[in-house]
């Protein structure tokens, strides 16, 4: 035979000999390493481009796909993927899940810096990351600390420092979770706004009531008040009530609970400006989450 | 003792001196994207040894016998073929296509195996193993060993090979362990905006590579050193 | 980033500045760094890439029917290692020293991120004019920035550009910029400039 057609002949069979090979070790091991996954999880993940390029912030496509269909992250991380992808996951799991709401972020404290007690004086680097590592900055180990990392990360301006205390323009807020990775302390969350109003606790502290009343004027005591007239939907855990937001809370006058609370920290937020508090509601905390005041103003 | 030494050089040669991502810049992709914490840093730098080491001792295997210029298998083919037995077989040509093969069915083979017999360890850095089949360190570490094998009067035995591949995977473990450290400090910096994330990632693996240069020589002191002590 | 259907002009612009590879998605980072000392090299990876990453659109453009979605990335990952086992012999047949000096670096094209990414965002998507107009404008934008990196790092650590003397012999060579960690702190000074100018840019265009 020709040289050349051998060159050719052996190049092509060996490489030929070297993907059957890999074919059947790897459709061997297929069958026979087979776990059970969530259909759901390997739909996402093959919806996503598989570049693997950690740009969401997670390892990998799988490990992204299995939190957005755990709903522990949104659908729009993927920058590879763009826009087409983001659609079509939310339509996949849409026809899953159902009905899908915004999530938007909610800030878990109400107390401005006025009242936080027992504060240090602090001279560090004027970041929430840094203060929090310094013991005793402030009484409360739990609330906002103020320095506004938050609002520094929050691409959408939706974030403003009222009184040494963040607070979210929920109609701004895109749900894109930079402040709530960037809160050191963890009090920022995400909230589905099934409704107009949303209601929601205003604090963090999971101490017991007297010292709570020691580090914090409006923070929760933990009385367990608001959890009664909730219908179940308010439990206490850790002294803190926590609203499940999993269930419909249509039918539940939710307003009562809100009257009930002795330390204000219980208050509902509202989509629209326009549409604001139940009646009931302390003045003063209207002032806190109302969303057009002028940062310079407040600031001095 | 001097096969030792010369393993040791190898090794010592892909950990530290010239280490594979802050001297050869591979694997820059992960060094940058996932050393934002150190567990995490620590995960994918198990998991790329582990793949490295695979992949090396069968690209070794797939170089030596078919690969590299006259080697035995296809030399034997080629005459069994009926080829002019005065012409020396080169089928290096393949070697990349049959390297990226081999490196991504193996990395396929390894996470399927782990998820099944080791699914704590899968949770732990099975995640990784995805991302490593487009991670430069391992294609890198196969072409080092195939330039080793193309002639010369020393070829690389498989010893060798996994001497470079794992030295290699624990240079890039060490690197990208040490990146998460420092960049779990900078994040309580005050960076200007312009240059955060990678930027500022970049210029910290800059500093890093520069007290990484200081590594250089050790090898010969070290060889040196076990050499005039075993002469004793 | 992506939007439904850009057309192929627009396609080509994107890769150029809005989404340039190197500067914007911080892709294929390994040449980037590693044969910047100087412009020659740089230029040489560039065409290299360009040239793969063309090939690789047009091909997997054309064969993107017959894709099977869990396949894919294994069919991007050999149609890459076929035409770079091509570039790689073409240089060393016409740029010998270029070769050399380039080592396992033209091999590494394979695993160089960018293309596998435009091959999946883009060819795999779109018809041909389109992922040719996508290729050249990546490899524009790539080029431009293994060059703007090239120019730095040659210019003030050797004084010349493509090896020719620019600067006074009165200049102090920054040798470290030749060296390996120049190559860190070039890319992060020109990364931290090119936001700062985005950034402006952004600034400027909202307040009009």
């Amino acid at each position: 035979m020709d040289n050349t057609l051998i060159t050719i002949l052996l190049a092509a069979g060996i490489l030929l000999v070297i993907a059957v090979l890999m074919a059947l070790i790897l459709g061997w091991a297929n069958i026979a390493f087979h776990v059970p996954t969530d259909p759901k999880i390997t739909a996402v993940t093959e919806i996503l481009p598989g570049a693997n390029c950690g740009g969401c912030g997670f390892v990998g496509c799988a490990e992204y796909a299995e939190a957005v269909v755990k709903g522990k992250a949104p659908a729009t991380l993927c920058g590879p993927g763009g826009q087409d992808t983001a659609n079509k996951i939310a339509e996949t799991l849409g026809l899953s899940l159902g009905e899908t709401w915004p999530f938007k972020a909610v800030v878990h404290c109400a107390a401005t810096r006025e009242q936080r007690l027992k504060q240090t004086p602090y001279y560090g680097e004027q970041t929430c990351a840094a203060a929090n590592l310094v013991p005793g900055i402030q009484g409360c180990v739990y609330g906002c600390l103020g320095y506004g990392d938050c609002q520094d990360v929050c691409e959408y301006g939706a974030i403003d420092m009222v009184d040494g205390l963040a607070v979210i323009d929920v109609d701004k807020c895109t749900g894109c979770r930079a402040c709530e990775k960037a809160c050191p302390r963890g009090i920022i969350t995400m909230i589905p706004f099934k409704t107009e109003e949303v209601l929601v606790v205003t604090c963090s502290n999971k101490d017991k009531g007297v010292l709570v009343k020691d580090v914090c004027t409006v923070g929760c005591i933990g009385c367990s008040a608001c959890t009664k007239p909730s219908d179940g939907l308010i439990e206490m855990i850790n002294d803190l009530p926590v609203v499940n937001y999993d269930k419909d809370s249509s039918g539940i006058d939710l307003h009562k609970s809100v009257e009930k609370c002795p330390r204000e920290s219980l208050v509902f937020i509202g989509l629209h400006k326009d549409k604001k508090k139940p009646k009931g509601e302390p003045e003063r905390i209207e002032a806190n989450f109302a969303t057009t005041i002028d940062q310079t103003e407040w600031r001095g | 003792m001097d096969t030792i030494i010369s393993l040791f050089l190898i090794f010592i040669g892909a950990a530290l001196i010239n280490n594979f991502v802050l001297h050869y810049f591979v694997g820059i992709c992960p060094f940058i994207g996932v050393s934002r914490r150190v567990d995490m840093a620590f995960g994918m730098g198990c998991a790329v040894t582990f793949v490295i080491a695979i992949a090396a001792t069968l690209s070794w295997t797939l170089t030596f016998y078919i690969l590299r210029p006259d080697a035995p298998l296809s030399a034997w083919l080629w005459k069994a073929l009926g080829g002019n037995p005065g012409i020396t077989v080169d089928l290096s040509i393949l070697s990349y296509i049959a390297y990226i093969f081999v490196i991504a069915s193996s990395v396929q083979f390894v996470e399927m195996y782990v998820k099944k017999f080791f699914p704590a360890l899968h949770r732990s850095f099975g995640i990784f193993l995805p991302l490593i089949t487009t991670n430069c360190a391992i294609l890198f570490a196969c072409l080092e060993i195939m330039k080793n094998l193309q002639g010369g009067d020393q070829l690389w035995g498989l010893h060798h090979a996994l001497a470079l591949s794992v030295g290699g995977g624990i240079g890039f473990t060490i690197a990208i362990v040490i990146m998460a450290g420092l960049r779990e400090e900078l994040e309580l910096c005050d960076v200007p905006k312009a240059l955060k994330g990678p930027g500022i990632a970049l210029l910290v693996a800059g500093i890093l590579a520069m007290a990484f240069m200081g590594f250089t020589g050790v090898d010969r002191g070290v060889a040196d050193a076990i050499r005039t002590l075993t002469h004793n | 980033m992506a939007s439904s259907s850009p057309s192929p002009a627009e396609r080509f612009i994107a890769g150029i500045l809005p989404e340039n590879p190197i500067y914007r998605q911080m892709l294929g980072m390994c040449p980037t760094l590693a044969v910047t000392n100087s412009l020659k090299p740089a230029l040489t990876m560039a065409i290299a890439t360009t040239f793969v990453l063309l090939c690789a659109n047009i091909s997997i453009s054309l064969i993107r029917p017959l894709l099977k979605p869990h396949l894919r990335i294994l069919v991007f990952t050999l149609t890459i290692a076929a035409f770079v086992t091509i570039a790689d012999r073409l240089l060393a047949a016409y740029l010998y020293e270029m070769s050399k000096q380039l080592g396992p670096y033209v091999p590494l094209i394979i695993v160089n991120c960018i293309i596998i990414s435009r091959c999946e965002a883009c060819a795999s998507k779109q018809p041909l004019p389109h992922a040719i107009a996508d290729a050249i404008g990546m490899g524009i934008g790539f080029t431009l920035a293994l060059a703007s990196l090239g120019f730095v790092r040659e210019l003030l650590g050797m004084g010349s550009l493509f090896g020719h003397q620019v600067l006074p012999s009165s200049w102090p060579n920054w040798g470290i910029l030749v060296l390996p960690p120049g190559a860190f702190l070039t890319l992060g000074a020109l990364l931290g400039a090119v936001n700062a100018w985005t950034a402006r840019r952004k600034a400027r265009q909202l307040s009009n």
